[in-house]
This record gives C-alpha cells, sequence and structure tokens, in this order.
C-alpha cells in the first residue's frame, strides 16, 4: 500500500491547477519538488499515451524508481489530465467530477478549500 | 552432460553454415569445383519456416564439402543424431559416363548403392566432358544421360542435371540452385521435425526430477541454430525466446540454491551483447547454468539475432527492459557480488547496448512512430547510465560536483544506497588518500545561490551516507537487527528510503550538514568498529570499486573530477539528445539544465543562460513553479554576470510573480531591491519591461463608470502588486481601449494618486480627459522606475488567491468606462411666451431644467440683443420651477428629484450679475429653475392705429427681441450650451379706429378700439385723443370722452371701444398744422404675473410708493383721413383696348383727370393751373416710353378734366399691376381714384412672330 502519494490535475496547456498531496507517511522535505517534477515528466509520455488508447485511464504510465504514475485523461476542457503518484486516479476523478464548481473557469487554477477538502476525504478512502 | 556441452559448442563455433556433401563418383571435383563455389552463397532461395510457411532467403551461405572429407567420414551415429544441424543439408552425385555399357555395368549399380540411403536428399549432376565439336562424343553423352534420367528420375522428382564443362546449358545453373535448395528444404523441414519432436519429448519431463536443463537447451539451442544457419533469423529467435522463459521457470520452479555467478573477474562489465564471452562449460552448474552469465547469453544471442535482423528498436527495447530486470536480479544478489558491482554492470550495460545500437543505425530507415520511441529508449538508456554512473562518483566523494537540481536529486535521492554484505572498510594503506580527501571535502564550498536564497539543496542521497555505511560495517560485526529488516527490503526491492527514514530521522542529520557536522566520530553510536569518516568511506568506495571494475574506461573516468564531469557531460548530452529527438522535451529540457550547470560551473555563461532559458520557459510556460523556483535562480545570476540587463529584470520579475510560499519573505525582498537598484542606478538606457506576471490590473467591480459626452472625470483601478514590499514608480499609466471602433488607438491615461504601490491591493486614480462617446476596456498599465519602463497587460481577478500570471485563458474584457453620445444634459427655454411691454421694465423669465445632470456651479452668461437692455440695477431672481403639468405626466419616469419638486418649498433666491453672468446657487444644479431677468426692450418707434378697414399689418420681428444665453456647466465647466431666445415684446393695446357715422351736421363719430394685447387685466383711466391738423373735437369734451366711463377694465385678449365725437375742421394753431397724425392717449394700469406674460413693470426701489397706483400712458398714433366723398381731384383709369394686351405690343394708357371741385384759394399754389402727375410702375413689368412725371395744365374751375396717356409695353405675361398714376403735390385724401385700390390687368404671352427688347436691369 502506498505511503506517499500526490495528485495533481493538469490544465489542457500543461499546467498544473490542482495538486494536493495525501498519504499517511511523513512527508519529506522536498516531497512536493520531487513529485511535481516527476509528475511533469510523466507529461511527456502522457501526451503520446493518450492519443494512442481511447482508455481514459491509463494505469502506471510511468514508473519513476518506486513511484507509480497513472493517468486519468478526461474528454473535456477543464480537468484534461489527473495525474497521481500511487492513487487510484480514476475512482478520484470521478468522483472529482461531481465536486467541481459549474462556473469554475476553465484553465484557472482551484482554490476552492472545499475541493480540496472533498479531495482529501476521497483520497484517505482510496488510498 | 558437460561433455556434449562442449563438444557442442565447438561445433557451434566451427559450423556456421550449410553443408552440401558430394559425392565425387568420377573424380570431377576438382574440375568443377570453381564453377559450383562460384555460385556461393545462394540467391534468392526459398525455405520453410518452422510453421511450414515458405520464407524467401536472400543469402544463403552454404558449403561444398566431399564426402570423403574427414570432417564428414569421423563422426559417430550417435553424434550424427545429436548434432544433425551440421550434417549435410543435400547430397550431389557427380558421375560422368562416355559409354552406355559402362553405364549399364559400373556405373548404374554404383549410383544405386550411393542413392539407396533414404535419409540423405541426393541428386545427380551428370558432367558432360565432350567437347561441342566433337559431335560423337556430344551425342554419347547425350545418350547415357538420357539413360541415367531414366534411370533415376521419377515423376514426382527430378533427380539429374547435366553440366557440360565446355558450355553448360544456361539454364543448368538456376536448376542446380533449385535443385540444392529443394534438397536443403525438405532435409531441413526434416530436421525441424525431429528437434521439435525431441524438445516435445523433453519438455513432456520438464516436471520430473530427471530433467535436465542442459540437454533441452542443447537440443533447443540446435535447433536455433540451424534456423540461423538457414538464415531463418525469426525462427531462431523464437527459440531463444522459448529457450529463455524456460530457463526463467526452470530457475524460478525447482527452488534449489543455486549459484548466481558474477563473481568472476571482468563480470562487472555486461557481456549482454557477447554470447561468447564465456564457454558454457564454465558456466553450467549441476543440470542447469549460472543465472548471471546464463542470462546474459541468451540475451546476446537474441540481440545479434535482431541486428542481425536489424531489428534496433527491438534491441533498445529488449534491451533497456532486460537491464532492468537483470539489474533487479542483481539487487537480490547483492550481498554476494562485489561492492557496486549492480551499478557498474548497469552502466556497462547501457553503454554496450548504445554502443552496438548506434553503430547500426541508419538514418531513416524507421518508421517516424518508430523513429520516436527508439530515441526515448536510447534517452532512457543514457539516463539510466547517467544516474549509476553519479551514484558511483558520488560513492567516491564527486558529490559536490553533481548539481543538486530536481532531476539528479529526485534520480538519486529514490535510489536506495548499495547493499553489500559488508561496507568496504578503509585500506590499511590509505591514510595519504584519506587526508587528501578530508582536505577535499573541507575545501569544497557548496555554491552559494544568488539572491542569498537560503533554501536547503535537494539531497542527492536516499539517506545519510556516513550512516548507511557505518550502519552496514556495524551489522556485520554486531549482527543487529537492521540486518534482517533490510535483508527483507531487498527482497522486494522496496524502498531503502523510506525503510531508512523510519530508522534514522532524517531531521536529526540534515543532509546538508553531512561534511562537517557528521565527519566527527563522536556524533555516532551504536557500532564496535570505530565509526568512518566521510572522507574514510570515499576512499574505501574508490578502493572497493578499482576491484570491482575491470573497464578501464569506467575506471578512468571515475579517476578524477575532471574524467567524471566528462563522462556525465557525455551521458546528459546523449539523453538529452535523445530526448529532444524524441520529441520528449521535458526530459530533454530537463538535462540541458544539468548542461547548463557544467557550463556555469566553467565560466561558460552565454551557453548556460541560454540553456537554462529553454529549461525556464518550459517550467513557466507550463506553470510548474516549484520547478521553476530552483533554476529561476541560476538563469538571473548568468544574466546578471552577462550584463544582460533586460533579461536580468525579467528574471527579477519572474522570480518575485512565482507563489509566495517558495521564496522567503527576505528573498523576495532581495529580488525586489535588486530590481529597485538597477532601475535607479545601473542602467543607462530605459529599458521595456513585462511584469504581467507580477502588477495586474482590474477594474473596479460593479458598473461601468458613466461619463456624458465632452465629461472629464477620474477614473478608480485597482492594481494589485506582487512585491514584497512598497514600491515607488516613476510614473503609472493606464491606456483604455474604445471596444467599439478598432482603428482607434488606445489613450494613455496618467495617474494623479502618489505612486506607491504596496504589497497586494492598491487603488489608483487616473485622471479622464473627455472621451468619445463609447463604451472603453483596460489596456496596458505601463510605468517607470527609474530607467526602468514596465508594462503590464494582465487583468486581475478579484482576490489575491488568483494573481497567477499562468492563466491564459481569455477573459471577457469587461468595459470599465462608458462614454454617453451626446444629449441634451439641460435646456434653457422662455418661461413665458405671451408678450412683455415695450419700454417698461419687465421680467423675463428663463426657464432653466436640467436633464439628468449637475448643473452645480454653473454659470449663465447673458447678452441682450439690439433694442433691448438689462436693468441697470442688475437684479436677477432666481427660483424652482415646478411645473405642475409637467410632473403630473411624468411623475412616473423622472427620477427622484423632479418626483419630489412639488414637495420642495419653493426657493427663490435674488442673486446679481457680473459682467454679464450669473453663477448658479448649488440648490438649483439638480432642479428646474427659473431665472428672472429685469430688461427693457427699447422702442423708439409710436405705436400705430390702423383703420378697421385695412388688414392689420403685424411685423412680428419688431416686436422680438433676443437674448443670448451661454451656459457653461459640468465639473470643469466643459460642458457649455448656447441658446438665443427670443422674447415677444408688444404694447398693451393695438388700436384700430373707424368712422362709424357721419352726422347731418359734420359731427364724425370716431371710435377707437382697443384690443388687448397682453395677457394681463388694463386698466384704462383715461383717455384723449390730440387730433390732427383738419379735424377738431366737437363740443367741450375736449378730446375726452365721459369721465364716467372710467376706469374701464379690460380682460386680457379682449376689446374696448372708445366713441369720440369729431368733426372737420381747422384749428388755428400753427402746432396743430404740423400735427399730421392724432395721437390716442391713454393713461391705464395693468396688473398681471410675470409667469404669465406682461406685468407691472417693476419700479425702482427708491421712487417706488407702496399702494400707489401704477399709472401708465399709452400713445397710439391715428391718422385720419378726411371723408373719401369729398375730393378735389379724381383720377380715372380708362379702359384698356378690348383685344387685350400683349407682351411686347404698345399699349397706351389712359387716365382722366376731372378737378371735382374748385381749389381753395388758401391752398392754391401759385401755379394753380398745373397739376403734377407720376406714372409709377414695376420696371420688370412695364416698359414705359414717354414721360413719366410732368406737370399738366388743368383749369382750377370745377370740371376741368385732362387725359393723361402714357405709352407702355408689357414685358411679362400674366395678371400684372398696371402703371399707377399718382398726383405728388396733392393730398392722397384729396384724390378720388377708381378704380379705389390695386388692381390687375391681364398681359397675354407674345405672339409667336413678334420679336421684343427687353430693357437690360440696370
Amino acid at each position: 500500500m502506498a505511503t506517499t502519494a500526490c495528485f495533481i490535475i493538469v490544465s489542457r496547456n500543461d499546467i498544473p491547477i490542482y495538486e494536493a498531496e495525501v498519504g499517511v507517511a511523513a512527508k519529506r522535505e522536498d516531497a512536493a519538488q520531487l513529485h511535481q517534477f516527476i509528475l511533469h515528466a510523466a507529461l511527456d509520455i502522457v501526451q503520446d499515451l493518450a492519443w494512442t488508447t481511447s482508455a481514459m485511464y491509463l494505469k502506471s504510465v510511468d514508473r519513476f524508481n518506486d513511484l507509480v504514475v497513472s493517468v486519468y485523461v478526461t474528454a473535456v476542457d477543464a480537468l484534461p489530465f489527473n495525474i497521481g503518484l500511487d492513487v487510484d486516479v480514476a475512482v478520484v476523478s470521478k468522483e472529482e467530477w461531481t465536486l467541481l464548481n459549474p462556473l469554475y473557469l476553465p484553465g484557472s487554477r482551484i482554490t476552492s478549500s472545499h475541493f480540496d477538502t472533498k479531495v482529501r476525504a476521497l483520497a484517505r478512502k482510496y488510498l | 552432460m558437460a561433455n556434449f556441452l562442449a563438444q557442442f559448442q565447438s561445433i557451434k563455433s566451427t559450423s556456421d553454415r550449410l553443408v552440401i556433401s558430394v559425392e565425387d563418383v568420377s573424380d570431377l571435383w576438382p574440375a568443377v569445383k570453381p564453377a559450383f563455389e562460384a555460385r556461393l552463397p545462394f540467391k534468392q532461395g526459398s525455405l520453410n519456416n518452422k510453421t511450414r510457411n515458405p520464407v524467401l532467403v536472400e543469402k544463403l551461405p552454404a558449403e561444398f564439402i566431399l564426402t570423403t572429407d574427414s570432417r564428414l567420414r569421423s563422426r559417430f551415429p550417435q553424434e550424427q543424431l545429436l548434432f544433425w544441424f551440421r550434417e549435410p543439408y543435400a547430397t550431389i552425385v557427380l558421375v560422368t559416363c562416355e559409354d552406355l555399357d559402362e553405364f549399364k555395368t559400373i556405373l548404374k549399380p554404383r549410383l544405386k548403392l550411393i542413392v539407396q540411403n533414404d535419409e540423405r536428399e541426393w541428386f545427380i549432376v551428370f558432367v558432360s566432358r565432350a567437347h561441342p565439336a566433337n559431335d560423337k562424343a556430344s551425342a554419347m553423352a547425350k545418350k547415357v544421360y538420357a539413360k541415367l534420367e531414366v534411370e533415376f528420375n521419377t515423376k514426382k522428382r527430378e533427380r539429374c542435371c547435366k553440366y557440360d564443362i565446355h558450355s553448360p546449358e544456361s539454364n543448368f545453373w538456376e536448376d542446380l540452385e533449385s535443385k540444392i535448395m529443394e534438397c536443403i528444404r525438405n532435409t531441413l523441414d526434416k530436421r525441424v521435425q525431429f528437434y521439435e519432436e525431441e524438445i516435445r519429448k523433453l519438455s513432456e519431463q520438464r516436471l520430473m526430477p530427471v530433467w535436465n536443463f542442459c540437454n533441452f537447451f542443447i537440443l533447443k539451442e540446435s535447433l536455433a541454430f540451424m534456423f540461423e544457419m538457414a538464415h531463418l533469423h525469426d525462427d531462431a529467435l523464437r527459440e531463444y525466446d522459448e529457450l529463455e522463459l524456460c530457463y526463467i521457470e526452470t530457475v524460478n520452479n525447482t527452488g534449489k540454491q543455486r549459484d548466481f555467478g558474477g563473481a568472476d573477474h571482468g563480470d562487472d562489465q555486461a557481456a549482454l551483447l557477447n554470447p561468447g564471452n564465456k564457454a558454457l562449460t564454465q558456466i553450467v552448474q549441476d543440470d542447469s547454468f549460472r543465472e548471471f552469465e546464463f542470462r546474459q547469453y541468451l540475451f546476446a544471442c537474441q540481440s545479434k539475432l535482431l541486428l542481425k535482423l536489424n531489428r534496433l528498436f527491438e534491441v533498445a527495447s529488449r534491451g533497456y527492459s532486460f537491464i532492468i530486470s537483470f539489474s533487479k536480479s542483481l539487487a537480490l544478489h547483492e550481498r554476494i557480488l562485489p561492492f557496486c558491482m549492480r551499478e557498474t554492470w548497469v552502466v556497462t550495460a547501457c553503454l554496450a547496448l548504445i554502443d552496438a545500437i548506434l553503430s547500426n543505425y541508419n538514418d531513416g530507415l524507421m518508421a517516424p512512430d518508430i523513429e520516436k520511441r527508439f530515441f526515448h529508449l536510447l534517452g532512457d538508456l543514457y539516463s539510466l547510465a547517467r544516474v549509476k554512473f553519479m551514484r558511483l562518483a558520488y560513492l567516491i566523494g564527486y558529490g559536490t560536483e553533481i548539481e543538486r537540481s530536481p532531476v539528479n536529486s529526485a534520480a538519486l535521492s529514490l535510489l536506495s544506497w548499495p547493499k553489500p554484505a559488508v561496507w568496504p572498510s578503509v585500506p590499511a594503506d590509505a591514510s595519504a588518500e584519506v587526508l587528501e580527501k578530508e582536505k577535499v571535502i573541507l575545501q569544497t564550498t557548496s555554491r552559494t545561490k544568488p539572491f542569498g536564497i537560503q533554501r536547503k539543496p535537494l539531497p542527492l542521497e536516499p539517506t545519510v551516507l556516513l550512516r548507511e555505511a557505518n550502519r552496514r560495517r556495524a551489522s556485520l560485526s554486531a549482527g543487529n537487527a537492521f540486518e534482517t529488516f533490510d535483508g527483507r527490503q531487498g527482497i522486494t526491492e522496496g524502498s531503502g528510503f523510506d525503510a531508512s527514514t523510519r530508522m534514522s530521522p532524517s531531521q536529526k542529520v540534515p543532509p546538508s550538514s553531512i561534511p562537517r557536522t557528521n565527519s566527527s566520530p563522536g556524533n555516532f553510536d551504536g557500532s564496535i568498529d570505530r565509526p568512518m569518516r566521510l572522507a574514510e568511506i570515499f576512499v574505501a568506495a574508490e578502493h572497493a570499486l578499482k576491484k570491482t571494475i575491470s573497464s578501464q574506461e569506467l575506471l578512468k573516468s571515475l579517476s578524477s573530477s575532471e574524467e567524471f564531469e566528462q563522462k556525465y557531460l557525455e551521458l546528459t548530452k546523449g539523453a538529452a539528445d535523445n530526448y529532444h529527438r524524441s520529441l520528449w522535451k521535458r526530459h530533454g529540457v530537463v538535462l540541458d539544465g544539468e548542461i547548463a550547470a557544467v557550463s556555469f560551473k566553467h565560466g561558460h555563461f552565454d551557453q548556460a543562460a541560454k540553456s537554462y532559458e529553454k529549461v525556464c520557459a518550459l517550467y513557466s510556460g507550463e506553470g510548474w513553479q516549484d520547478l521553476l523556483a530552483e533554476v529561476l535562480p541560476n538563469l538571473a545570476e548568468c544574466q546578471k554576470i552577462l550584463n544582460d540587463q533586460a533579461g536580468y529584470l525579467l528574471s527579477c520579475v519572474r522570480l518575485l510573480s512565482l507563489d509566495e510560499g517558495l521564496f522567503l519573505n527576505e528573498e523576495r525582498q532581495a529580488f525586489q531591491s535588486e530590481l529597485v537598484r538597477l532601475a535607479h542606478s545601473e542602467l543607462k538606457d530605459p529599458v521595456p519591461l513585462d511584469v504581467s506576471s507580477l502588477i495586474t490590473f482590474s477594474g473596479n467591480p460593479g458598473p461601468p463608470l458613466e461619463l456624458c459626452d465632452r465629461d472629464p472625470g477620474t477614473l478608480s483601478v485597482t492594481v494589485w502588486s506582487g512585491f514584497p514590499d512598497d514600491i515607488t514608480l516613476d510614473s503609472i499609466n493606464l491606456t483604455i481601449v474604445p471596444t467599439s471602433s478598432a482603428d482607434e488607438g488606445a489613450k494613455a491615461l496618467q495617474s494623479s494618486t502618489p505612486n506607491v504601490l504596496h504589497p497586494g491591493r492598491n487603488t489608483i486614480t487616473l485622471d479622464l480627459p473627455p472621451q468619445k462617446p463609447g463604451s472603453y476596456v483596460l489596456g496596458v498599465l505601463t510605468g517607470q522606475i527609474g530607467q526602468l519602463r514596465f508594462r503590464s497587460h494582465s487583468f486581475s481577478k478579484i482576490g489575491p488567491a488568483d494573481t497567477d500570471d499562468f492563466m491564459s485563458y481569455e477573459k471577457p474584457a469587461k468595459p470599465i468606462l462608458k462614454v454617453l453620445r451626446p444629449r441634451a444634459l439641460v435646456d434653457l427655454d422662455a418661461a413665458v411666451s405671451s408678450p412683455l411691454l415695450t419700454n417698461e421694465r419687465q421680467w423675463i423669465g428663463i426657464l432653466v431644467r436640467p436633464i439628468n445632470y449637475s448643473l452645480k456651479g454653473a454659470v449663465l452668461y447673458i447678452d441682450t440683443g439690439p433694442g433691448l437692455e438689462i436693468d441697470d440695477s442688475h437684479v436677477i431672481e432666481m427660483e424652482t420651477y415646478a411645473d405642475v403639468s409637467e410632473n403630473d405626466d411624468n411623475k412616473v419616469q423622472k427620477d427622484g428629484a423632479q418626483i419630489d419638486s412639488l414637495n420642495y418649498e419653493k426657493k427663490v433666491e435674488r442673486l446679481t450679475l457680473h459682467n454679464g453672468k450669473i453663477e448658479f446657487p448649488n440648490w438649483a444644479s439638480d432642479t428646474p429653475s427659473i431665472i428672472w431677468v429685469l430688461v427693457r426692450a427699447m422702442s423708439d418707434m409710436l405705436s400705430r392705429g390702423s383703420s378697421s378697414v385695412t388688414t392689420r399689418r403685424e411685423s412680428i420681428v419688431d416686436a422680438m427681441r433676443t437674448i443670448a444665453l451661454n451656459l457653461e456647466f459640468g465639473v470643469y465647466h466643459n460642458q457649455i450650451f448656447e441658446r438665443t431666445l427670443a422674447v415677444h415684446f408688444t404694447y398693451p393695446f393695438y388700436v384700430t379706429t373707424r368712422v362709424t357715422d357721419k352726422c347731418n351736421d359734420g359731427t364724425l363719430l370716431l371710435q377707437v378700439i382697443l384690443h388687448s394685447e397682453v395677457k394681463a387685466t388694463l386698466t384704462i383711466y383715461d383717455a384723449w385723443l390730440d387730433l390732427q391738423h383738419g379735424f377738431i373735437h366737437n363740443g367741450q369734451t375736449e378730446g375726452r370722452p365721459s369721465s364716467s366711463l372710467f376706469p374701464l377694465v379690460i380682460s386680457p385678449t379682449s376689446k374696448a371701444g372708445i366713441l369720440f365725437s369729431i368733426c372737420l375742421g381747422k384749428t388755428n394753431g400753427e402746432e396743430d398744422r404740423k400735427q399730421q397724425e392724432s395721437i390716442l392717449n391713454i393713461k391705464y394700469g395693468i396688473s398681471g404675473d410675470r409667469t404669465i406674460g406682461a406685468h407691472p413693470p417693476v419700479m425702482d426701489e427708491s421712487t417706488k410708493v407702496d399702494d400707489a397706483r401704477q399709472e401708465l400712458i399709452f400713445k397710439n398714433a391715428i391718422t385720419l383721413q378726411r371723408p373719401v366723398l369729398d375730393p378735389c381731384l379724381a383720377v380715372g383709369f380708362l379702359p384698356l383696348p378690348s383685344d387685350g394686351l400683349r407682351v411686347g405690343q404698345l399699349v397706351k394708357m389712359q387716365w382722366r383727370v376731372e378737378r371735382l371741385k374748385d381749389l381753395d384759394e388758401k391752398e392754391v399754389p401759385e401755379q394753380n393751373d398745373e397739376v403734377l402727375y407720376e406714372v409709377k410702375a414695376n420696371s420688370g413689368n412695364w416698359m414705359i416710353a414717354g414721360r413719366k412725371r410732368g406737370h399738366v395744365s388743368l383749369s382750377p374751375k370745377q370740371g376741368a378734366r385732362i387725359i393723361i396717356s402714357v405709352l407702355c409695353m408689357p414685358l411679362v405675361a400674366g395678371y400684372v399691376r398696371p402703371p399707377h398714376l399718382g398726383l405728388p403735390d396733392v393730398d392722397e385724401a384729396d384724390v378720388s381714384c377708381k378704380p379705389a385700390g390695386p388692381h390687375l390687368v391681364c398681359v397675354l404671352p407674345p405672339a409667336l412672330s413678334s420679336s421684343f427688347c427687353i430693357p437690360v436691369n440696370s
């Protein structure tokens, strides 16, 4: 069972619009940097892979030592990539759709604390 | 078994091609050998693969061997079966015979004997040695060959062919090759079948205890080798794949503890491309092989085949997977392997694979898609080698050379330390080296980050090396509990990091402080040996590595920091290039950053800046701020050194615009002070800078500011400053852009507020000059700090959390300013439409009606036109105007101020006119008001009455006066409203007269009718008539009506009549003689309201008497005419010719002048018998020939008459007035005309042929 996980939503222009470090392990000091780096690099693979398959959930697209990257590619502009380390991204992503504010402006950062709380709760549930 | 293995390997090494045996029956081989061998290798052969499908083999190498050759003769039958693949695939029987008898008796039985062995695939080549010129011999050879064919050919298969040594038939070689190929094919099929059968049999026994993998291997590889010899590489590869699967299964299933291998010298160098690296006999172990060597052997065989097939992509992909999986296997056996064997092996394996691939690579042969993946695999290989190489370098103390960047940190900090059984210890004689290392460690100072950034360096190690190394040494001595734990971790290839964080909390030993603080032995406890210091660990690792590493090249790369750096650069560049070629820009660019770091270290700042820019562009373009924060300071440093001021400033701005949490406040302040310092001191020329990410702005929420046309205003804009401190700007400008017309450029507005931006939200106000009507949106914010010209295009959203500069979505531009179309803002009108009294001081009311616009501070300039003057007192009254009717109608629509106007207390204020202008009081700014101006309309003309017979000839213009108004209003008196009002003035009465009756006694009753001209009640107190010459009052009334009539009240616009009794008569007074007109004097009073019209004239304050009746005098001139029936002369217009007048035709106009009565003696002038006449005609209508004016003689006696003729010619057709004969000397009243009034005559158009002259108009 994974003890640390990072969950990032990436917008259409590969911009991270939401980021959550979840997990039960003691957090490394440079975890944010590390996870960002790994997930950012994984976008190279995702952009290749996303167009070759009709599947939305791309499990384990990349590994970085022990960290596994999974991606949920959506068909909407608002949340194109949900990319996560050691998270069951598919479940989180599906539920997260229901959380999104209908007035959300595509491309802008998700800063809603409500959304954040819900995502973290979801992550705890499935982690 | 080992014997077979050795034999098998030797056979394999000697036989690399298919063998075709030659049965040389007639000793012909030496003669034909050159020709036969020239055909090798065979081209375009068709063979069957394992699934019996035909495969075209383009080049098939083979060898002809005589059956008598020792290689074929010395084999035992058992061997033959086992190593069948080396047996001949075809047998050629070479015969010749020149005699039929010999054939029958000798050759035929011999051949039968040879070919009776069914196992062999054979055919006969009949060699004819007959010369073509020798017909007889040729014929004989043909005969013998025919016999041969009959004997050995069957219906199914032809087994004979004929070869003429001197002149081979054209199709012989083809025939020969096809026959050989047929034999090979058949043999191959047979043998494949055999091997398959054998393999199947062995496979079935696989789970039995007797099963021996080596036997299976020999069979399987024999088959594979046979395929390889037959150039059926695909099939060979498949056999090896199956063999590998079977091997892994065997290794995993048997559960036997086997020797892994890899302990020999040189094993650290990967042999994954060299199948012959070690003899199979060396690696055999019981019934199987050692995993370390054998898996490499299998991969080498596979890769060899793949390279032959030119499947480079597959080599790369299989190779990468193999290295990864093999590395895991090495990790499992790390405890028994030499120190860092795994890392060394991976580095050499990657490099060997890359070399092999690149040496076989030809550009353009792969499909683009495959090529892309191929390059990213190469990039992965380089990257893998790079990481392991860095790990090795770190262990021997080159950690300080490695940039602590995200990529290196991510790669190395997640990679667990090597787990040798025991960590190498320092050799006894290495104290000098330890000292040296110690010195290097002490000398090394970590590079200070630019701007004094205090950020903790990223870790390059999973846990503290010092602790790990000492723990591993201690565990051997003490056998502590860590050991068992680590063993378990090692098996699952688990995260060493997690384990060690739990055991040795990193917060106690921060990675950045490894070298100094932890190098003292006192910090470590829990071991029996003296713990090693870091320098010792490095030296120990170096010595151990020198033992492990056999590759000289790798050793050299690790021999010094320079060599390390060179190799490091080579690997990094290799990885970056290949990632770029595979379009994995993120991977590639990140590694470019690593190259940049090296360039930076060596002072190649230009190169470093270029690469760093690429990295920064990637991260900032995609908004990964944590990563950007790591690289951007480096870029800034480069730019600073390169004196790239614009770039450096931009980097400062970008640093400032990163998330606040990424840098400490002091660091951010340092960025700002750097920016300010540069802007104010160092820059010589102005530098433009885009600060869109740092300073954002937005209009205020709510509806846009609305301005009327030509109104200036102030615009309030919210500006978000991302600076950590207050920043003073030299100026701030903001452009506004009209939304409607694109051609109209943006307009810059200057801020009027102090130019200090506080961190966060600021409100600045901008002076807004009058704009054209339309909507405006915010454009660009520009400003200046010292020599720095910054601009920002970025609209911010509400709230500081959203000041994200990476949001590139299109924000609908909300208009911030609306300038309304020109409209009436105010209306000036005359308050009263009815006329006022001329020559009296009257109030003119000017109605000022603001239309939803404030008139605060408005100034009204009043200028009177001719005939009107403002009273000297300059008194102005202003009062609120409450138009009841209008309010009733518009109550619902108008705004509050107007609705409630009725409720207002009516305000009246007395103002003074200064220099022709009035300043509006404040109360009048929103409500309609009336300004009363005291004026007097001047008129010198006497009012004239008219006869009731004639119609009134009114001249409105005479009675009109104009008053020019100019209202300046608006905040800056920018709005101007001009209007000229026409005010109607009038006399109180209009007088008409009529003689109502003429009495027998000569009394004339003159009725004077007074029409009231004003909307006011007039009261007549007295009236009298000063008669003109020729008329006298009748009786003693002196021209006054009976006093009992007065006061006579005349309601507005009604009439009153006064009757005067006069008679013709003569007065004696001289003055009366001169008086040509009678004057009607009326003393009257007026009671009216200025809000309605004429009103009592305003009295001077000084002369005003309370309650005094205000009496005014109205004088009116009346012209009395003598009675018409008493003329002296009569002028009659004589009828015109009956045929009418025609244009251009002369006509004689005739008037008859007749004296009606004797001339009064007194009135007779001296030449009384002469009458002056004058003909008046419109010169445009008539041409008069003859005298227009002259005297005619007329007797003064009554009845005297004369006819005056004038020749005229009409010039225009139509009804025109004829010429008129007047008598200037005679009073009009003494002349009776006929017809009495003006009349018209009809003039016909000219006859067509007639010509006429038109007088030239002078």
